[in-house]
């Protein structure tokens, strides 16, 4: 079964690699073992603190940053292309395992020594290790906030609880206001209630888990806030309510601070309340961005890949991308900094990241982003039976992956 | 009362996005970010106003005749309001916009402005009244729409549970007409309202408020209904959607929302069936809905995100799942070019781009998580 995941994507790769050689401009760098290329999606503030660090190691090493906004997809077409494939490429840990399986990426531990990974959060190698391999070195890492709007939301009247949160939302919903508004139909978001509730969406070993007893209790509980809140509740219908002024209080990623504040916003953030019915807090994903390095310049450049990923290790890089960006530190020790310390959003994601989940970086879990979006919509917006929907769900689920396989 | 709850909600939200289009407005600020204007008008200037603008051409205030001014009970014949301090170039007028003075191109500071009539006036910015000058406080408006017999309306406000008071004694702050609604402001501090009339006579129950601009639409025995969305706009007529679908999709659909708040017509997808009217299928719905989807064969085929105008009829040639053409008028003839599914040959047909102004609207949230994004995209196609 695992042959023929992996003889898929080596296929794919193999023929797209071959169709696009020659396309791509890293052919020059390929040969070249003092250059290194790194793919990344990164914002411009990021890519702007990650550039002038690894511009230390000129000129020894050149090492260039290009930005591609289809990162994923091409590396599947190119990453078996030395010629067209980047050297590393900077991008969150859920998609290890599809490159893993296709045999493009090195272990960190085949150029860092695994001891010297003893300084990160364990949460984030958690999220970088696949079948026992370490194939992401962290840099930091993303979980959504509770935010609120401190003209509506005082910082007393913040919920520290699901049915605290409730009634504040019965009490404030009115006229085109909303107490609350969150992203309730979209996996992403609606995974924090599951995890909450002790759920899983994928199980460590990649097998579908929707028809559980805690997924069914988190989606019949969350109904009822569901109720309160619009009824189609997408990434820009929630951002806008509540960076508007329409909505008191959102789950939202922290890249979305700057936007509020811009607008003149007293954006609050607080941790996430915690569910009654189990006494554990909403657990939402968590994502860790970092650096994995490809298989042929781990073996052809290793030397210069080494001192890349030796820069990237530096404290102080994430420090600035903390200033830079609100990025919260993978590496332990920046948390005993003044300038973390005193970044109350930075500082929020840490209290958050006790709870969350690492987003699985299992290859199967691409297929559970559409079937579990597709069984939010039936029970959210058509209102369809919540144990009905799971089964159908979790049988198609079962089928998809089956064919993945 | 659901599903008035629902139109009510989806109305306001088309205004929001309404909303969002305005080019600038003060959302918040601190005293810092705001300077004085005092004016010091004819007698027979009434209610002056405040219009400001900054040398790009950002205005300050949405419409003409811009912010009203408030009377300063220790200084006769003058009116103050603060006003950003990126909005240095301002002209003062009254009489809803009647009367005015040219323009004024304020230097760094509060500014006194005395005008002896529309071609006569002066800038200072050493103080000319009396006394000190009024903190900067932040406020909001309160729109109300009385009942005939009520006059003269005022406005009573209050933090809860505190009792403290926004103005010194009841009935409150008089609220000044603009055609059909009366509006005063009040501090931001505040959450409770009463809106009153009949030298406080008459009135409403206690209304629990957000401080944000807000109407009220009060009824003659005092009730009232609470909207933070103007209702006036958020009144634009239904509109019809005609379509030709392929002969091959079963019992065509129409699915509509708004975009980007989301706010669906229909319940469940794939929406409602399109009625036979002569060659084509029409549907009515509300004049809100930016963003519709043709679908057939019980949702199971279905044409890409159509962008169309709010409040204007549509009609759609749908060939096939990837080709339909949107046109404003009727077309002559319909078999002919067909569009790719972005919409773009559409927005050259009609002229013009409904996805501009939302995307300016939303500029900011334009970050977004890859794996949310694609199921959000995908979500009403796949319901």
């Amino acid at each position: 079964m695992k042959k023929r995941v992996i003889s898929l994507l080596m296929a794919v790769s193999v023929m797209t690699g071959l169709t696009l050689s020659g396309c791509g401009n890293t052919s020059s760098a390929a040969s070249d073992p003092s250059t290194i290329v790194i793919w990344h999606d990164k914002e411009d503030a990021v890519a702007e603190v990650l550039q002038e660090q690894l511009n230390t190691l000129n000129p020894d090493v050149q090492v260039v940053l290009e930005k591609k906004s289809d990162l994923t997809e091409s590396l599947k077409m190119v990453g078996n292309d030395p010629n067209s494939a980047p050297d590393m490429y900077i991008f969150a840990h859920d998609k290890i395992g599809v490159y893993a399986e296709m045999g493009i990426l090195s272990p960190i531990t085949d150029i860092i020594p695994q001891e010297e990974l003893d300084v990160y959060m364990d949460e984030t190698i958690d999220a970088a290790t696949y079948k026992g391999e370490i194939y992401q070195l962290p840099i930091y890492y993303e979980t959504l906030l509770f935010m609120y709007n401190r003209l509506y939301m005082k910082d007393d009247e913040v919920p520290t609880t699901t049915e605290e949160l409730y009634q504040y939302m019965q009490e404030n919903t009115a006229g085109g206001h909303y107490g609350f508004v969150e992203q309730h139909s979209t996996p992403y978001y609606a995974a924090g209630w599951i995890n909450g509730f002790g759920g899983q969406i994928l199980d460590s070993d990649g097998n579908a888990n929707l028809d559980s007893t805690e997924v069914i209790d988190a989606l019949n509980y969350h109904k009822k806030f569901v109720e309160l809140m619009p009824g189609e509740t997408e990434y820009a219908t929630v951002n806008t309510l509540f960076s508007s002024g329409m909505a008191h209080a959102t789950i939202a990623g922290p890249w979305m601070i700057p936007t509020v504040k811009e607008n003149g916003m007293d954006v609050g953030v607080a941790a996430m309340p915690t569910i009654d019915e189990t006494g554990t807090p909403i657990a939402p994903y968590m994502g860790v961005q970092g650096v994995q390095v490809l298989r042929n310049a781990a073996e052809k450049k290793h030397d210069s890949v080494e001192k890349v990923l030796r820069v990237l290790m530096d404290p102080e890089v994430e420090v600035k991308l903390a200033a830079a960006s609100g990025c919260a530190p993978a590496n332990e020790s920046c948390y005993d900094l003044d300038e973390i310390k005193n970044d109350e959003v930075v500082m929020m994601m840490k209290q958050t990241a006790d709870h969350a989940v690492p987003m699985s970086n299992r290859p199967e879990m691409d297929v559970m982003w559409t079937v579990l979006g597709n069984l939010l919509t039936d029970v959210n917006m058509s209102d369809k039976d919540v144990t009905e929907s799971v089964k159908s769900a979790q049988a198609q689920a079962e089928s998809l992956i089956e064919s993945m396989r | 009362m659901k599903k008035l709850w629902k139109l009510v909600s989806s109305m306001l939200m088309m205004a929001m996005v309404v909303a969002l289009m305005i080019p600038k407005t003060v959302l918040a600020a601190d005293a810092k970010d705001m300077r004085l204007v005092y004016a010091q008008v004819p007698s027979d200037w009434a209610n002056p106003c405040v219009w400001a603008w900054n040398e790009d051409g950002d205005s300050a205030y949405a419409a003409w005749p811009g912010e009203a001014m408030d009377a300063d009970a220790n200084n006769d014949g003058w009116y103050y309001l603060y006003v950003p301090s990126w909005a240095n170039h301002v002209i003062i007028n009254a009489n809803a916009g009647e009367v005015q003075t040219g323009e004024l191109v304020l230097e760094d500071g509060n500014a006194w402005i005395t005008v002896t009539d529309g071609e006569t006036f002066e800038a200072s910015t050493e103080q000319q009244t009396k006394g000190e000058i009024p903190e900067y406080e932040e406020t909001f408006k309160i729109h109300a729409k009385v009942d005939g017999s009520w006059e003269n309306p005022g406005l009573w406000a209050w933090s809860a549970p505190d009792g403290t008071n926004a103005f010194e004694a009841w009935p409150g702050k008089a609220m000044t007409a603009d055609g059909d609604w009366f509006t005063a402001k009040a501090p931001t501090w505040i959450n409770s309202i009463i809106i009153n009339a009949n030298e406080g006579g008459v009135q409403t129950e206690d209304i629990s408020v957000d401080p944000a601009e807000l109407w009220v639409t009060v009824a003659e025995d005092g009730t009232c209904e609470l909207s933070y969305v103007d209702p006036e706009k958020a009144a634009i007529p239904n509109i019809t959607v005609h379509v030709k679908a392929p002969a091959d999709w079963d019992a065509p659909n129409l699915w509509a929302w708004s975009a980007p708040d989301g706010t669906n017509v229909f319940t469940t997808w794939p929406g409602e069936a399109l009625e036979a009217d002569g060659e084509w299928l029409t549907k009515e719905i509300p004049g809100w809905v930016n963003a519709i989807i043709v679908n057939g064969n019980g949702g199971e085929v279905q044409t890409a995100d159509i962008s169309i105008d709010t409040g204007k009829d549509v009609w759609v040639v749908v060939s096939s799942a990837d080709d339909y053409e949107l046109f404003y008028e009727e077309p002559a003839t319909t078999e002919s070019a067909s569009t790719d599914v972005t919409g773009t040959g559409s927005e050259e047909k009609s002229g013009k781009s409904n996805a501009a102004p939302i995307a300016g609207g939303v500029a900011g949230v334009a970050v977004i998580a890859g794996a949310a994004a694609v199921i959000a995209n995908k979500k009403k196609k796949s319901a």
